[in-house]
């Protein structure tokens, strides 16, 4: 455990930013299955975070921690503290409402809502505020803007957004997050189920986007995390093993483990 | 064994298996083809406009007008009672119930249903709203268009029950992640983006529970009852298409059962439309999540 907290302490002094989000040993339960044990970590605001480790490792988990969307679902436990802004997130009493208003979440398969691609961005917006409809067309168009889609689809906002390819829908999912305005954007493998080139063009919006906001990405593609983050987290089997500057995670982490997985050893 | 005779045996059972697999499925489209041409070569020489114009009062002078319009009545009244309960309680098997006892425990129940006999449905409304409604008005009302509508209503309600549970199913957890994520509630979640994602499924199964109903004849027996003249009085006895041509194939004149071969032409005409209306909408909505 001195081990843990030390591994997690030195690093830390590299960064100087403000933290943003800070997870203290958190634990978490399916249906009595432990698939997190006991992770600290610090999230520094406006800098990409990224989550890496083989599959199975608690990365996904910890990040659906973030925004509690777990809770929807049954005999799902968290225990430990995560504070947003030094305030207690897993605390009942934290308003779920302004919690997801606040924590955005982007998806592994882009699920765009069976409506226009107008709607889809205005959807979300119309739960949290009540806007005038020229002020709510400024804010879709800011959001697609944002999302680096606004070019492609600004002749077609009232076609259905299934008819969007594969990347452009992924987009338009990172859009209709970021049109609520959130402080940290979540993304879960967002780039697994597209093709290189709509990769590349979702890791350049990541590196465009950390001007504005905390970003968290889950990705089992290494070279993802080494591309677009700052900070990187490495995870195996519910443990946060190392979490540090990505620069020093990538070419000497002090862990063996960290070693073996980044050079292709295990995972 | 060598490995040619592994690759010899293969490409025997390969053709055994296709040739029965063949046969079988001709076997079962011969008598389907057999079952709409025999329908078709009967009916279609007794089809003239006597038939949407004359009541069944004139017999085999007559026609089946009041008939067609009992069974549109009755068959629109049953849709617009199973429709709307058969679709909630669907989102609730879906949505609210899903894999808790009580949701296994009504799909199950939803199940038998779904296979009841339909003569136990026409039973049931008798028993329920022909008998009392008899007894409170000293029999001035007792058999009813109303009754024959709830009965048809009965059938189809386990139909729409089980295609829409089953098509909200289909539509992709992440989906609802996605909404809840964006801080929507539950209800706005299930009306706005999940039924909307599942309504061409949805209006499938409506649109199969009402070709399913459209030809019962049973659930009317003992509570539409028919009638020989024209109405549209809910609360009057009513006629309609499968009890006309049940009753006219009973008769022994050949005039009539020309009549209910035409009749058994329309039904079959109607289903055929529907079952066509149905690829229709789901073809056309092809754009789906998977």
């Amino acid at each position: 455990m001195n081990d843990l907290a030390a591994a997690i302490a030195a690093p830390l002094a590299d960064v100087q930013e403000n933290t943003k989000i800070k997870v203290r040993d958190v634990h978490f339960y399916y249906s009595g299955f432990q698939a997190l044990k006991g992770v600290s970590m610090d999230i520094p605001e406006k800098q990409v975070t990224a989550i890496i480790g083989p599959s199975g490792c608690g990365k996904s988990t910890l990040l659906r921690i973030f925004n509690r969307i777990y809770a929807i679902y049954p005999k799902l436990e968290a225990t430990g503290t995560i504070e947003l802004d030094g305030e207690n997130i897993l605390d009942p009493g934290y308003s779920m409402n302004r919690l997801r208003s606040k924590v955005g979440m982007v998806f592994q398969k882009p699920v765009p809502f069976p409506m226009t691609i107008f709607e889809n961005v205005a959807y979300g917006i119309r739960h949290h505020e009540k806007l005038s409809k020229p002020v709510m067309a400024d804010r879709v168009e800011q959001a697609l803007r944002s999302a680096a889609l606004w070019d492609e689809v600004k002749d077609k906002l009232k076609q259905n957004a299934l008819g969007l390819s594969g990347g452009q829908q992924q987009r338009l999912c990172i859009a209709r997050a970021i049109a609520l305005k959130p402080e940290v954007l979540l993304l879960d493998e967002p780039t697994s189920a597209l093709d290189p080139i709509a990769t590349s063009r979702i890791e350049q919006l990541v590196e465009e986007l950390k001007s504005e906001y905390t970003i968290v990405i889950v990705t089992h593609n290494m070279q993802q995390a080494a591309r677009v983050s700052d900070c990187t987290g490495f995870m195996y089997i519910g443990e946060l093993i190392e979490f540090g500057n990505t620069e020093k995670i990538f070419t000497k982490p002090d862990k063996k483990q960290t070693e073996d997985y980044i050079t292709g050893r295990f995972g | 064994m060598s490995a040619a005779g592994i690759y010899l045996r293969r490409r025997i059972t390969n053709v055994g298996a296709l040739i029965f697999g063949s046969l079988a499925t001709a076997l079962g489209l011969l008598f389907l083809v057999w079952i709409l041409w025999v329908t078709i070569s009967n009916g279609i020489s007794s089809i003239h406009l006597n038939l949407f114009t004359k009541i069944t009062a004139y017999a085999d002078q007559g026609g089946l007008s009041n008939a067609i319009v009992g069974s549109l009545i009755m068959d629109l009244m049953a849709l617009l009672i199973c429709a709307p309960i058969g679709v909630m309680a669907g989102t609730y098997l879906a949505e609210y119930a899903n894999r808790t006892r009580l949701g296994s425990s009504i799909r199950f129940l939803n199940d038998i249903l779904l296979s009841a006999p339909s003569i136990v449905m026409g039973l049931f409304v008798y028993v329920i709203i022909v008998l009392p409604m008899s007894n409170m008005t000293h029999g001035n009302i007792s058999f009813s268009g109303f009754a024959g509508g709830v009965a048809l209503a009965l059938i189809g309600l386990p139909v729409i029950v089980r295609t829409t549970d089953e098509m909200l199913q289909l539509v992709p957890g992440t989906l609802r992640e996605a909404a809840l994520s964006l801080g929507v509630p539950q209800w706005k979640l299930t009306v706005q983006v999940l039924i909307r994602a599942a309504s061409s499924g949805i209006l499938t199964g409506i649109l199969l529970a009402l070709a399913r109903l459209a030809g019962e004849t049973a659930p009317l027996l003992f509570t539409a009852f028919g009638n020989n003249f024209m109405t549209l009085h809910p609360l009057d006895k009513m006629a309609s298409l499968p009890i006309a041509i049940y009753q006219y194939t009973n008769d022994p004149s050949p005039a009539m059962h020309s009549i209910a071969w035409a009749g058994a032409l329309l039904i079959t005409l109607f289903v055929l439309a529907l079952s066509l209306l149905t690829r229709l909408l789901f073809s056309r909505k092809k754009v789906s999540y998977e």
